[in-house]
């Protein structure tokens, strides 16, 4: 047996991320804030891409062209994702795959161990993929008795050092070498490792070595799947992909329904968007194209589960619905001021930063995520960088729109301070008399208030929720209508 | 009805309420399904030949793979003083490899895993030391060695587990950009693997690490099959 411990299976391993069971944003990010090495570690991982991201994105002179092409082809794959999706099945199918369909999390993970018991797999051995997080597919099959081995770096760190990704793209931004370490040595039992990334990557390629080839099953996820061949994508840099999409048996990929493209050379457009970025490449290290069954290459049994879990519904909203065309770079986390100084586990949900805080409440139908589309400080920077040209800022205030309007409704909320200030608010400013006269009484309350320096800075009850972190004008003491009477009737 | 097939009615159907609802919105030509997208990004590179080249060795070079040119006649010559310097014996070649680039003095494996044909088992290739191929195209711009998996190019397999890759890359074959590749596809392959530069990771701190479990030593060897152009 491996050095691998058996270890406790908790109902959620990713509670935290569980939408479902984690905190709000503002109570999740502070824990981060009183981290330093957190915020080191996250800082710098994410200086890093930033820096190299923006270096190879300059020198592309047709950037906005390409990202302008990328945009167009996933609405295109959208709008007729019900045909592309029958097109993509129908050539996978007569290219010697199966195509199975799941509507939630509990039919995905129930197909996916159905197909592992028909292959008697004890052990299985997977690529990153964030589609099986989300659906919490390792916990499932761990207690269903089947053996899950992580084989990206990153996910070998979470997995033996029991955390959680904290970012889509390099999941373990948040783990430091030496952190790295420690979780190496306690879990491979190496004990003279040292803190050098290399020796501790020359590690992970020995322990992951023998699981390769022994393995005969393997779980991965897809970057695309092309219509027009029924061919999927897997874009990686290590080379563990690889390993798991061309030793073992049998495959089972699953995926998103939003990841089809409709045309191959569609590719040509996305490959030179992703790697630029995701990790501020020209181009990946390896990026591996399969369809079906190939006789004599790689596996000889091929099962893609398409993944709806939210997803169709997200599709008929107007405004939502470019969520949909994400291709899961994380280009909106790196240039996110918000995820810098969080970090990606304050946002409760496999998929954090910007995109995720537009994607988690509508694929947990909202009463989960509520804070979510309030992390944020609506800056931009995650629509500038998005090589797809989702407009997130555009999609959090929708969504923002609809906390407010399902929330107002609750009878909870009636006499809940905010909401009965919004809606007396709402009665002043609709007459004009009201308005002065709120104006004066304004003006006469916040005097207790207002300091010498001419600043409010501590406010009771709500409005402590402003002056916490900010200090507010103190009201002056004329209206410029009041002024603009006095001055008529001067000249007069 | 198994789960799946009423899944698969429920999802599509769920689908077809937002798909159509979009169509009736947007009846026009272009939102037609298969409707070719304008491409006003850069299709067609700009570079002279001998830039070109130049830039797809540079580029090899930032990713640490060795690169050497050579004639088309020197060609076998200049394996076998590839193979010389890697200090390794065993190799193993794809059976749709020229005869005549397997210099004599090294144990070679073939494997015919090709269709009918019958290929070294997983832990066979692994015993092996190194790996020579040829390779569908280059695309400079990125520095990318695209393989199709042909029978000169061998099974995927092949590339993935030996440690060093000797791959020949003809001039003729390397295009500028990605979208000149695409250009070159006469029929989309069914498998292909692209590779720009060794297998590497940096997701320990960012640092970039050569060799997680790809090949950790990628050589190319740049074969001038066209006429120098000044």
């Amino acid at each position: 047996m491996s050095a691998q411990q058996p270890r406790s299976l908790p109902e959620h391993e990713h509670a935290e991320l569980d939408p479902r069971l984690a905190p709000p944003f503002p109570q999740a990010a502070l824990r981060v804030l009183r981290n330093p090495q957190l915020r080191k570690n996250v800082a710098h991982a994410i200086d890093v891409i930033e820096t190299k991201r923006g270096k190879l994105v300059a020198e592309k002179t047709d950037w906005q062209a390409l990202r302008e092409a990328a945009s167009a082809i996933r609405n295109q794959a959208l709008e007729h994702l019900d045909s592309y999706l029958e097109e993509f099945e129908k050539n996978c199918t007569a290219a010697g795959g199966t195509v199975h369909w799941a509507a939630d999390a509990d039919e995905a993970r129930g197909l996916i161990l159905d197909l592992l018991r028909q292959e008697n797999a004890r052990e299985v051995i997977k690529i990153k993929t964030m589609t099986s997080v989300e659906i919490q597919l390792n916990p499932f099959l761990e207690r269903s008795g089947v053996e899950v081995y992580e084989t990206d770096l990153a996910e070998i760190i979470l997995q033996l050092g029991d955390e959680e990704p904290s970012h889509i793209v390099v999941p373990a931004l948040h783990i430091n070498r030496s952190q790295v370490r420690e979780i190496f040595a306690r879990r491979m039992g190496l004990e003279h490792l040292s803190d050098d990334p290399k020796e501790l990557t020359n590690a992970a390629r020995a322990y992951l070595r023998s699981k390769f080839l022994a393995i005969p099953t393997a779980i991965s996820g897809a970057n695309f799947l092309i219509a027009e061949t029924g061919g999927v994508v897997v874009v990686e840099s290590e080379g563990n992909g690889r390993m798991c999409l061309t030793l073992p048996q049998t495959m089972i990929t699953i995926v998103g329904i939003e990841k089809v493209l409709p045309r191959f050379q569609d590719l040509e457009v996305m490959l030179q968007l992703l790697a630029r970025s995701a990790t501020g490449e020209r181009m990946n290290p390896y990026t591996s194209l399969w369809t079906g069954v190939t006789p004599g290459d790689g596996p000889q049994r091929f099962h893609v589960v398409l993944l709806d879990n939210g997803r169709s519904s997200i599709l008929k909203k107007p405004v939502e619905r470019q969520t949909l065309k994400c291709i899961r770079c994380a280009a909106c986390m790196n240039a996110c001021p918000v995820y810098r100084q969080t970090g990606g586990h304050a946002y409760g949900s496999v998929y954090p930063g910007p995109i995720g805080a537009i994607l988690t409440p509508q694929l947990m139908k909202m009463e989960f995520a509520q804070s979510l589309p309030y992390a944020s400080s609506l800056c931009g920077a995650c629509y500038e960088v998005c090589p797809v040209k989702i407009n997130i800022p555009e999609v959090l205030l929708e969504l923002r729109s609809q906390v407010v309007d399902q929330e107002r409704k609750k009878t909870s909320r009636i006499f809940d301070p905010m909401y009965l200030g919004l809606r007396i608010a709402n009665l002043l400013f609709a007459q004009a008399w009201c308005f002065h006269l709120a104006q004066r009484m304004g003006r006469i309350g916040l005097r207790l208030f207002t300091r010498k320096d001419g600043w409010i800075h501590s406010l009771p009850s709500v409005g402590g929720k402003w002056t916490q972190t900010r200090d507010l004008r103190g009201f002056p003491q004329q209206t410029f209508h009041e002024w603009w009477a006095e001055r008529v009737k001067e000249t007069k | 009805m198994t789960t799946s097939a009423s899944a698969r009615q429920r999802i599509l159907k769920s689908i077809r309420v937002s798909t159509s609802a979009i169509a009736a919105v947007n009846p026009s030509e272009e939102s037609k399904a298969h409707a070719p997208l304008a491409e006003a990004y850069i299709r067609h590179g700009k570079l002279d030949r001998t830039t070109c080249l130049q830039l797809m060795i540079e580029r090899l070079r930032e990713y640490e793979a060795e690169v050497v040119e050579c004639s088309p006649e020197q060609l076998g010559a200049t394996i076998k003083d590839k193979l010389l310097a890697s200090g390794k014996r065993t190799f193993v070649v794809p059976a749709g490899l020229p005869g005549a680039w397997r210099a004599a003095g090294f144990d070679w494996m073939i494997d015919d895993g090709h269709g009918a044909g019958r290929g070294l088992a997983a832990n066979e290739i692994e015993k092996t030391e190194g790996v020579v191929t040829a390779s569908f195209c280059g695309v400079a711009d990125s520095g990318t060695i695209i393989l199709h998996h042909s029978a000169q190019e061998g099974r995927r397999v092949l590339t993935l587990l030996p440690d060093w890759h000797l791959c020949i890359l003809l001039a003729s074959h390397v295009v500028e950009t990605l979208p000149e590749y695409f250009d070159r596809c006469a029929q989309p392959p069914t498998l292909a693997t692209y590779i720009s530069g060794p297998s590497a990771t940096a997701d320990i701190e960012m640092t970039r690490i050569k060799g997680v479990h790809g090949p950790r030593f990628l050589h190319v060897i740049l074969a001038r099959d066209e006429p120098k152009v000044n």
